[in-house]
């Protein structure tokens, strides 16, 4: 049921997100773009602390 | 009369107050960003580390939130106090973007930051996720309403002017808020604000790094600013190339100046990669030319002409003698709205009322029909704005630009080596670095402002008759508080910023946290709440206890 919460919850997002690329597509890519952008560089920068526990933990033998 | 001297008083004082301003701001909007980004981990994760980390950059973001709003509540009165003309001319339309920016700024950003900074026992791990995304959320959005009434300066869209009520009248909210300078700035600006929250991130990390302090937490910030901040400083390079090519067709004059370009060259146009621009004598003293690359750097093309001053100053001459009969039929319907021969007269010059405007400064009595060619003459050099300035503030940002893309690049390679810790020289330029995001976003303000005169709003109203009708004892006592008061400001966030950083994370974190995390939040409960671990303090606390 948790799984069934997640998934909608993320389609919906990903639909709203569909929305906002037509609407705003034509008359204010830029605006979108900043949105995308910035999800985009906090999920890289997430990834980076990620990656570098990742790295912390196999240096040290430790499980991941 | 217009007292010239009260003017110039009301730009400096401005300038400088926006300028002081500015170095708060910057932070605001990217490390907002950055703590959603670090929070995000601390929540997907568990570990207890990422919290650690969120807070203490939280801290500092607090210290600097507090003089950033301390320095912008007299900004908005400025524009009534010092501009009361422009404010009149153009309230319909600039006053709705900055009411929202108030709103923005003074409700939703500071009623979330309170909850970001005292909600972590109170609020569920999402609920907190949450307010720290809406806090950067709020701040960048703040940021965007000052930017679409700074781009409504910039290119006036969305608005129409209306002779029987002597003022511009909002024609499209939407034409105004998706003007293509206000997009591209917003997105240039909030984005310069990332890195310059990376840089100071990396710099302070660099610092611990140093000191041998923080090691866990300085490692992870490093890699992750480091990350966020080359990603960032390619994208306000990409917007910035994206201002460049929507100034070419909406402010000739500011670009023909950014690149010292005195004649219309044959395309491809030359780049001035350095050069010594003579305002006086209208040409370079000397200039270093890459050939055939000005054109497609800025039109995307090869064959697209860029025009140079003198061909603007030529056409601004024509369109200063046709803005002349706008002006003068502008008057008659002072006196009698109901003159139709006059409104007439003034719809077929009315594209041209602005620059009717620029020539009445000179005119005998301000009666533009005694406008004499002379007259008309210092008008046309007014449309042009201080090329050497200008050329040479754009030509530091965008080799501070480059500095930190190189800088940041290296702090990737040697992060995701996991060996910055084995290159003190880099660690101390890291240090070095801090300023410069500040500087640069310094830089480009005032490129966009400076190469903007002599309107306050682009080809439609002078500066000179925007100020209000201060004496100048009270500009210059004025301007004499303001700049010794927001010196004071700096100093004391530096003073706090440096005591803060110095005394490092509450619980210093020196060492991992031994596998021991709390629940992942995707693993466990995401929506249904489960407040923050409260035995994480007492964790720390003992580990703090146990280290040196």
């Amino acid at each position: 049921m948790k799984v069934l919460g997640y998934f909608l919850l993320f389609f919906v997002l990903a639909m709203i997100l569909i929305v906002l690329a037509i609407i705003l597509g034509d008359a204010a890519p830029w605006y979108f773009a900043w949105i995308i952008g910035t999800g985009l560089l906090i999920l890289t920068s997430a990834a980076a602390g990620f990656m570098f526990d990742t790295q912390e933990e196999k240096a040290k033998g430790t499980p991941q | 009369m217009i007292n010239t001297t009260v003017v110039e008083l009301s730009r400096w004082q401005f300038a400088s107050t926006a300028l002081y301003h500015f170095l708060f701001v910057p932070l605001t909007l990217g490390l907002t960003v950055f703590l959603a980004a670090l929070e995000t981990v601390y929540v997907v994760t568990g570990k207890p580390i990422y919290r650690e980390m969120t807070q203490f950059w939280g801290k500092l973001l607090l210290i600097n939130f507090a003089l950033g709003v301390a320095t912008g509540l007299t900004m908005e009165f400025e524009f009534g106090t010092n501009w009361s003309f422009y404010s009149g001319f153009v309230g319909d339309i600039f006053g709705a973007p900055l009411a929202i920016e108030g709103l923005m700024a003074f409700f939703m950003e500071s009623t979330m930051i309170g909850l970001m900074i005292f909600g972590w026992d109170k609020l569920s791990r999402g609920q907190h996720l949450i307010v720290t995304y809406l806090v950067a959320l709020g701040s960048n959005l703040s940021a965007l309403w000052i930017l679409v009434a700074n781009g409504f300066m910039q290119d006036p869209q969305g608005a129409v002017f209306n002779p029987v009520t002597m003022r511009m009248e909002l024609d499209s909210f939407s034409a105004l808020i998706f003007s293509h300078d206000a997009q591209a700035k917003f997105v240039h600006t909030s984005i310069a604000g990332y890195v310059t929250a990376a840089i100071f991130v990396a710099g302070v990390s660099a610092f611990y790094l140093l000191k041998k302090r923080h090691l866990e937490i300085a490692k992870r910030s490093f890699r992750m600013a480091t990350i966020f901040g080359v990603l960032s400083t390619i994208g306000v390079i990409t917007l910035g190339d994206a201002l460049g090519f929507i100034g070419a067709h909406a402010q000739p004059a500011k670009i023909a100046a950014m690149e010292a370009m005195w004649e219309t060259e044959t395309t491809p146009a030359p780049f001035n990669l350095a050069a010594w621009p003579n305002q006086d004598k209208q040409q370079n003293a000397w200039a270093l030319q890459i050939p055939y690359l000005l054109t497609p750097l800025l039109t995307h093309t090869m064959d697209t002409k860029i025009p140079g001053i003198a061909e603007i100053e030529a056409e601004n001459t024509v369109r200063i003698k046709n803005g002349i009969p706008a002006v003068e039929a502008l008057k008659l319907l002072s006196a009698n709205p109901n003159n139709a021969a006059a409104m007439a007269q003034f719809k077929a010059h009315e594209k041209d009322l602005g620059y009717g405007f620029l020539v009445e400064r000179y005119a005998p009595d301000q009666d533009v029909s005694r406008a004499t060619e002379a007259d008309i003459a210092k008008a046309a050099k007014d449309t042009i704005p201080d090329v050497f300035a200008i050329y040479w503030v754009f030509r530091i940002m965008v080799g501070f630009a480059f500095l930190m893309l190189a800088f940041f690049v290296f702090g990737v390679i040697y992060s995701l080596r996991n060996e910055v810790e084995k290159h003190p020289v880099f660690l101390r330029f890291a240090l070095g670095m801090i300023p410069v995001p500040f500087l640069a976003c310094e830089m480009g303000w005032i490129t966009a402002e400076l190469g903007r005169q002599p309107w306050t709003v682009y080809n439609l109203l002078p500066t000179w008759m925007s100020a209000s009708s201060h004496s100048v004892s009270y500009m210059v006592f004025s301007l004499i508080g303001f700049v010794s008061l927001y010196s004071i400001f700096i100093l004391i966030e530096m003073f706090l910023m440096v005591r803060a950083i110095k005394q490092g994370p509450d619980a210093p974190h020196g060492a991992d946290t031994g596998g021991l995390r709390h629940e992942p939040l995707l693993g466990g409960s995401v929506l249904s709440g489960g407040h923050a671990p409260v035995h994480a303090k007492a964790y720390l606390n003992e580990k703090s206890a146990n280290e040196v």
